[in-house]
């Protein structure tokens, strides 16, 4: 029987762990094959976890789009531009030259922070799916 | 790079010659003391005769230039700030030599006197007990805040420290910092993440005014001094000092990733203690307002470490699978920085 990717990379990860690290003299070696461990670990959440967070994250900003549409209506050219690629690119990544578009403009405008309000949750969604693989 | 026998044997010629020795330099009781983040440092004792036998400890510093800090930690600068800090007040080590040859000693290396002490890890339990201890018996809690006004009270235009860059008053040192941090994230390649970019608007359009410049430290915690008989021996890692704002240091004492579950500053300090000592030895009042905002441009600069030690790696230049690791405390950092704007 086949295992799973990520039970692949955990079983590694814990022969590492277990087996390998402790049987190295050298601390700094030592060290290398407890980081390997580790960093196995975040790659078998992340092949675990991936293809659900980018389904959520594709819904998530669906929805932000939809609502910044309303918000950024009369922005300038350069807000509108950037909005308009993040909401064809469809990911997290894309709200970043936004951000800084929005910023450009003024972070005092009512427009602006109605639009960080509404941007800012979808950060959160999106860091505390990060946090899961990576603690 | 020497490997380490090539490397007493080369330490020992270049200090014959520095020294002006009658004979050979030994290099006795030799050992490395960090590895792979920063700077090489070794710690060993140079005995010789120059017609009186002499026994001297010293620290050596390597750049193998795969630094987390790149090009910005730079050895001929620490040099230049210790050569300036020796007519001041502040606890440091006496530096010898810089040698900017990479021919010489295997890499660009400064060195400097081995000052007694010993340098707990806060974020180990053993050291956050030998700081609760040491903040009981109350001696420590002072050194500590002395040592800190003492390079806020250094006077660094006339020792000549100003080679640093001097910002303007106003606003210019927060924006000084925000761009170095800047730079440190696209040297690092990593893609970043809109946290990232909201939390540098937020800073860019706070950015505090400051009318006092002093001397900082930049990284001014426990970890980072070495402590002998309970005071501060010398203040280490001399690689983010700024002309600027005193209160980047000040923040940097108050915030909670400095404290491993205990409400003393930096694990030693009592808060309150801190502010009375602090005020009246320095004349500076603390502004908690301004220390709020350095916490928010702390958390910007550990996602720029953190991006530029996943860079390293990423980019072949340092193989250290720690380095490797840090991809996930970027997420980290950032959702601090999240936490930090209020989401």
């Amino acid at each position: 029987m086949t295992l799973p990717v990520h039970e692949q990379l955990r079983r590694l990860a814990d022969t590492l762990r277990n087996d390998v690290g402790p049987a190295v003299a050298d601390e700094y070696t030592r060290t290398q094959a407890f980081m390997s461990s580790v960093i196995l670990q975040r790659l078998a959440a992340q092949v675990e976890h991936g293809p659900r967070h980018s389904s959520t994250e594709a819904a998530h900003t669906a929805t932000l789009h939809s609502a910044l549409a309303g918000v950024l209506a009369a922005a300038p050219p350069d807000v509108a531009q950037a909005r308009a690629e993040a909401a064809a690119a469809g990911t997290v990544a894309s709200l970043g030259p936004l951000i800084r578009a929005l910023y450009g403009w003024g972070s005092d405008r009512a427009e602006v922070q109605q639009a960080l309000e509404a941007i800012r949750p979808v950060l959160r969604a999106d860091i505390d799916r990060r946090m899961e693989i990576a603690t | 790079m020497t490997t380490d026998t090539d490397l007493v044997e080369t330490l020992s010629a270049y200090l014959a010659n520095r020294l002006g020795a009658d004979g050979p330099v030994a290099i006795e009781d030799m050992e490395r003391i960090a590895v792979g983040w920063s700077h090489e440092t070794w710690l060993f004792d140079a005995v010789w005769n120059d017609g009186e036998p002499r026994r001297q400890g010293m620290c050596l510093r390597r750049d193998p230039g795969n630094a987390l800090l790149r090009e910005m930690s730079d050895l001929e600068e620490q040099y230049r700030v210790l050569t300036c800090l020796a007519s001041t007040d502040v606890p440091a080590p006496k530096v010898f030599w810089f040698e900017p040859d990479p021919a010489v000693l295997g890499a660009p290396a400064l060195i400097m006197e081995k000052v007694p002490g010993e340098c707990p890890s806060p974020w180990r339990r053993a050291g956050r007990e030998y700081y609760a201890a040491a903040a009981e018996r109350g001696v420590l809690p002072e050194s500590f805040t002395d040592a800190l006004a003492a390079i806020h009270t250094a006077d660094w235009q006339g020792v000549g420290l100003d080679f640093l860059g001097v910002p303007a008053l106003g606003d210019d040192f927060a924006r000084r910092e925000i761009a170095k941090w800047q730079r440190l994230i696209e040297e690092s390649g990593h893609p970043g993440h809109p946290i990232l970019d909201d939390l540098i608007g937020w800073l860019d359009a706070n950015a505090p005014s400051t009318d006092r410049l002093t001397l900082v430290h930049g990284a001014y915690r426990t970890g980072n001094v070495l402590i002998h008989d309970d005071r501060v021996s010398a203040v280490l890692d001399w690689e983010l000092q700024v002309i600027g704002d005193p209160m980047y240091d000040v923040a940097y004492m108050l915030t909670e990733l400095n404290r491993e579950g205990t409400d003393l500053l930096s694990n030693v300090v009592p808060r309150d203690l801190f502010f009375e000592r602090y005020q009246t030895t320095t004349g500076i009042e603390i502004d908690e307002d301004r220390c709020r905002y350095y916490q928010l441009l702390y958390a910007m600069r550990s996602a720029a470490f953190w991006m530029s030690a996943a860079g390293l790696y990423a980019d072949g230049r340092n193989n250290d699978l720690r380095l490797a690791r840090t991809e996930w405390s970027v997420t980290v950092a950032l959702e601090r920085a999240a936490q930090e704007l209020g989401y």
